[in-house]
């Protein structure tokens, strides 16, 4: 099992590896270079200035040296610069990262919840308003544009019913406890995370519906009937635990797919997270900050999958060290 | 048969599938009679309704699309068929329990044998769960698993398929039920495995004393171990009686050909059983039968005659314990 | 966005017997045409595409232009479904914006197929190290956020179609990859492909002209769903401003109008119902097609 966990560590180092090398390939593939840019910036400059300006960004060396020192920095926390923040990319990183793990958090844990709870009743009943309900909102889930679902629900409930605030963390009028800020926020987060967790309820409840029917027909459901352990013992403890296996499975897989969701969703309601700053960077064209967030971002999927698989080595003894 | 009044009394059973809009039975005209302590075989080729009947036997057919459409099933009297889920949670795995057939799926992979051994008897005793494990231990040792103090902490997949096998005894034994169905419990298994198993069904219906089903296709197995034998045709019982006479003298021309089938019968259990029915031919469509007017087996019958398509022989005693289905069994010779 | 991610949990298939070898296609048509739902997708999906290829010549108002009052609400003016925030007509842009959002949700699906289905044939079929290194390389794609994966392409190489519709193909396939992998690796140990083996059939016959046509009905429908998950790709990328700046497209016009929400809200909620319903139309026929092809599943 150690061992097992422990290659799925080094696996997971090497993908990110191999990111930091995509990121530093991409920079060298695209057209134009640092020094242009700022160059353009500067309005033009001299051949011997724009030399000099090649040299301090290591541009004159060979390739696999560059390769070599950007890898050394990102090792000592260094991401890149900002120039349009005039900050380190990884302070930048610091500072959003906190509000995006909330929305996402929240945005997944109560669309899994309620997903599985939705998609095991209604494969218990088939024809009942729970399993059409599952239906519907499954395919309506798939098809709507995640960002489009957010304003359509800013108009409904924070303009025609104006119930909820339209964007940000906070308000302006700043609560003075900290009670009253939490509640602050958690207002404000409302909105984005029943957006954000809608697609993944969608997902989840169809995902546990298709579960949870396949695990009701395997033969160690019938023997738990046949052995006469009453029904909630049947579908609870024998026949949920396997099928939320699959969930389990997913929920991590699909993290990515969820931070590129919160990318949509965060910027729709001015969310101050990872996405926000994604968004504005595409705006500002700062290449930096859009790398070091795309690297993070990977890290933080690759923390996730290592975390579902410890969780999945609990729930399911059939896993050994593979 | 027996005078005083059976266990377990299946009377006029029909159990019909609903497939494409129309409900089709298949198993029709079912009766038999199960009395303490005795071995009945059924046998019977696949398809022929032998399991459904089985799972009928504790409320378990599939439904939808499946459903006990005529019939009662007795136990002690009461019946089965018109029990409430409650009632029928208590007599499963209680009064009645059930072997299957797969022994590597049957038992639920993500919780350990021990465990599921116990939950049966707190389910059904109440015991707590310090008594249900020991229980649950007691139980593996007396279905031989070497070491069951850690073996109880095992999870499915850590055992061999004839430990499987034992685990599910184990679980159908935990309550001394008066009923144990058993499904092909040995198909799946080598054949050294499968005459421990038996071994050990003959052993524990010594101490038990359970009425034993015992489904199987092998021959061999039903001389060994049954008493009486009821062989099944097309969701119909065409045949049954004492083992010996089914053996030494078959009476309907199917039974004939299952009997010759087996050049010899072995004495040794570890011998490799016989392919059985090498009959050829196929059996009509549940669909199909259900239009039919004859006997259903006429079209594989070396002995069929005009009357047998037109008329569908029901089953007839013979002599004190036996009965057969075949409007020409006076003319077969003994 | 996560449409194609229909490559079941090891646990639940492991055992299941294989559908059977390619149906004849006319029997899946039978199945189909029984399915309500999904012929009205399939309706829906129709009318949207003639629309989109015949309607800018027959409503010939263009999108570009001012015509009218900014924010104008529908149903006030000649103009049905009002203007937006420059005064452009609505309606002319969600029939020339069809074009666009069709033809780059098409392009992207079709690349999105070619690299998924060639990644997972090699990887299935030949096994050992080139399938460790394929599956490397498919997990590498994996730990990438598509979106933001396919943000950094686009904004990096300029915003043009062709780009926006490559970025889309090189974030999505690795689904498509799986599951080839997943059908090549079930069928490269039939007897009907062992047997071409012992009679001498090369590589290139049994991937192509063997396993492939086999392999193929899960992915045409995995095929017919990518193309909803490109086009919802592609309004998310719009909508962050990502987008061919002389082409309008559905998501643009949202990400567009998008600030002028609250005086109107009529210039987001046509285009996304516009592709609430292009998606919603392909998922009923990928679903669709998926029970025709697959009746088993079919309550599912
Ligand atoms: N879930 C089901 N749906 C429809 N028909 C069924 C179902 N289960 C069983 N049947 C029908 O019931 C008949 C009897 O099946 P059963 O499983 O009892 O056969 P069997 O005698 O146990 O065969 P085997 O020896 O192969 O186990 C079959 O012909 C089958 O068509
Ligand atoms: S009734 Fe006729 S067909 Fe049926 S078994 Fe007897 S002889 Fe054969
Ligand atoms: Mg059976």
């Amino acid at each position: 099992m150690l061992t097992g966990l422990l290659r799925k560590l080094a696996n997971a180092v090497l993908l990110l590896f191999a990111v930091l090398v995509l990121n530093f390939a991409l920079i060298h593939i695209a057209p134009g270079d640092p020094v242009e840019a700022l160059v353009g910036e500067m309005g033009g400059a001299t051949p011997e200035l724009i030399a000099e300006l090649r040299e301090s960004f290591g541009l004159d060396q060979p390739l696999y040296v560059q390769i070599g020192h950007y890898l050394g920095r990102v090792l000592q926390g260094d991401l890149g610069y900002s120039t349009y923040y005039d900050q380190p990319v990884t302070h930048l990183i610091a500072e959003r990262i906190g509000p995006t793990l909330l929305l996402v958090t929240v945005a997944l844990l109560w669309a899994i919840v309620i997903g599985t709870i939705l998609g095991v009743f209604s494969a218990q009943r088939r024809n009942s308003w729970i399993s059409h309900l599952v239906t519907v909102l499954s395919l309506a889930g798939f098809s709507a544009p995640v960002f489009w679902i957010g304003i359509m629900l800013i108009l409904l409930l924070s303009v025609a019913y104006p119930i909820l605030p339209i964007s940000g963390m906070t308000s302006t009028e700043t609560a003075t406890s900290t009670i009253g800020y939490i509640l602050d926020v958690a207002h404000h987060l409302v909105l984005p995370a029943l957006t954000l967790g809608l697609i993944y309820l969608a997902f989840y409840s169809r995902l546990s519906r298709t579960s949870m029917l396949e695990v009701l027909e395997t033969d160690y459901v019938r023997t738990a009937r046949a052995k006469g352990l009453p029904k909630r013992l049947v579908i609870y403890k024998h026949a949920l635990r396997n099928a939320v296996l699959p969930v389990v499975t997913f929920a991590g897989l699909q993290f990515g797919q969820v931070i590129s969701g919160a990318v949509l969703v965060e910027t729709v309601f001015a969310w101050p997270g990872l996405g926000t700053l994604a968004f504005e960077s595409i705006l500002r064209r700062d290449t930096p900050t859009l790398l070091g967030i795309l690297f993070f971002s990977a890290l933080m999927v690759v923390v996730m999958n290592l975390l579902t698989d410890v969780i999945y080595r609990r729930i399911d003894p059939r896993i050994k060290a593979t | 048969m027996t005078s005083s009044s059976p266990l377990l009394s299946v009377r006029d059973l029909e159990i019909s599938f609903r497939t494409g809009g129309r409900e089709i039975p298949v198993v029709r005209d079912l009766s038999f009679d199960l009395s303490a302590g005795e071995t009945l075989g059924i046998v019977g080729e696949s398809g022929c309704g032998k399991s459904i009947t089985a799972l009928s036997l504790i409320g378990l057919v599939p439904s939808p699309p499946g459903r006990v459409s005529k019939g009662q099933i007795l136990l002690n009297g009461e019946d089965i068929v018109t029990a409430g889920e409650d009632r029928l949670t208590r007599i499963r795995g209680n009064e009645i329990s059930m072997v299957f057939q797969e022994p590597m799926t049957s038992l639920n992979p993500v919780y350990t044998v021990g465990e599921q051994i116990a939950e049966t008897a707190r389910a059904h005793f109440g015991s707590s769960r310090a008594e249900a494990w020991d229980r649950a231990i007691e139980m593996l040792k007396l279905v031989g698993i070497p070491s069951p103090e850690q073996r109880a902490h095992n999870y499915p997949h850590q055992l061999s398929g004839g430990m499987r096998q034992r685990v599910m005894i184990a679980i159908a034994l935990v309550c001394e039920p008066k009923v144990l169905i058993a499904d092909e419990p040995t198909t799946a298994l080598d054949v050294t495995v499968q005459a421990q198993i038996f071994d050990l069904f003959r052993e524990l219906q010594r101490k038990i004393k359970a009425a034993i089903i015992l489904i199987t296709h092998d021959i061999g197995v039903v001389a060994q171990m049954c008493d009486r034998v009821m062989v099944m045709y097309a969701g119909r019982k065409i045949e049954e009686g004492p083992v010996r006479s089914f053996i030494r003298d078959p009476r309907h021309p199917y039974t004939r050909g299952l009997i010759s089938c087996i050049p010899k019968l072995s004495r040794d259990p570890s011998d490799t059983p016989e392919p059985l029915f090498e009959i050829p031919g196929v059996v009509p469509s549940p669909a199909d039968l259900a239009e039919l007017k004859g006997c259903a087996f006429a079209p594989r019958c070396n002995r069929a005659i005009n009357e047998c398509q037109l008329h569908s022989p029901a089953l007839t005693p013979l002599g004190s314990d036996r009965a057969v289905a075949c409007l020409r069994q006076e003319e077969i010779p003994a | 966005m996560s449409v194609t991610d229909t490559t079941p949990p090891v646990a639940a298939t492991a055992g299941k017997p294989l559908p059977k070898p390619v149906s004849p296609s006319r029997q899946v048509w039978q199945m189909f045409r029984q399915n309500h739902s999904a012929m009205i997708g399939l309706f829906i999906l129709f009318a949207i595409i003639v629309i989109s290829i015949i309607g800018p010549s027959l409503y010939t108002v263009s999108p570009r232009d001012m015509v009218w009052m900014p924010l104008t609400p529908p149903g006030q003016s000649e103009y049905l479904l009002g203007t937006d925030y420059l005064g452009r007509d609505l309606l002319a842009g969600l029939i020339n914006g069809g074009r666009v959002t069709i033809t780059i949700g098409f392009s992207a699906a079709v690349l999105t197929i070619l690299i998924g289905v060639t990644i997972g044939a090699l990887a299935g079929f030949f096994g050992g190290r080139i399938d460790n290194v394929l599956m490397r390389v498919t997990e590498f794609f994996q730990v990438l956020p598509n979106l933001l994966f396919a943000m950094v392409v686009v904004m990096l190489f300029s915003p043009s179609l062709i780009n926006i519709a490559i970025a889309i193909g090189i974030v999505s396939w690795t689904s498509t990859a799986r599951l080839t992998r997943a059908e090549f690796l079930k069928i490269r140990e039939m007897d009907y492909v062992k047997a071409e083996r012992s009679i001498g059939a090369g590589n290139a016959r049994l991937i192509w002209k063997v396993i492939l046509p086999n392999a193929a009905p899960p992915l045409i429908v995995v095929a017919a769903l990518s193309i909803g998950s490109a086009i919802l790709f592609e309004a998310g990328l719009s909508f962050l401003g990502l987008s061919d700046p002389n082409a309008m497209s559905w998501g643009r016009m949202i990400g567009d109008n998008r600030p002028y929400i609250l005086d109107s809200s009529w210039g987001v909620t046509f285009p996304g119902i516009a592709i609430f319903l292009t998606v919603l139309a392909i998922s009923l026929v990928g679903d669709g097609l998926n029970d025709a092809i697959n009746p088993k599943l079919r309550q599912r």
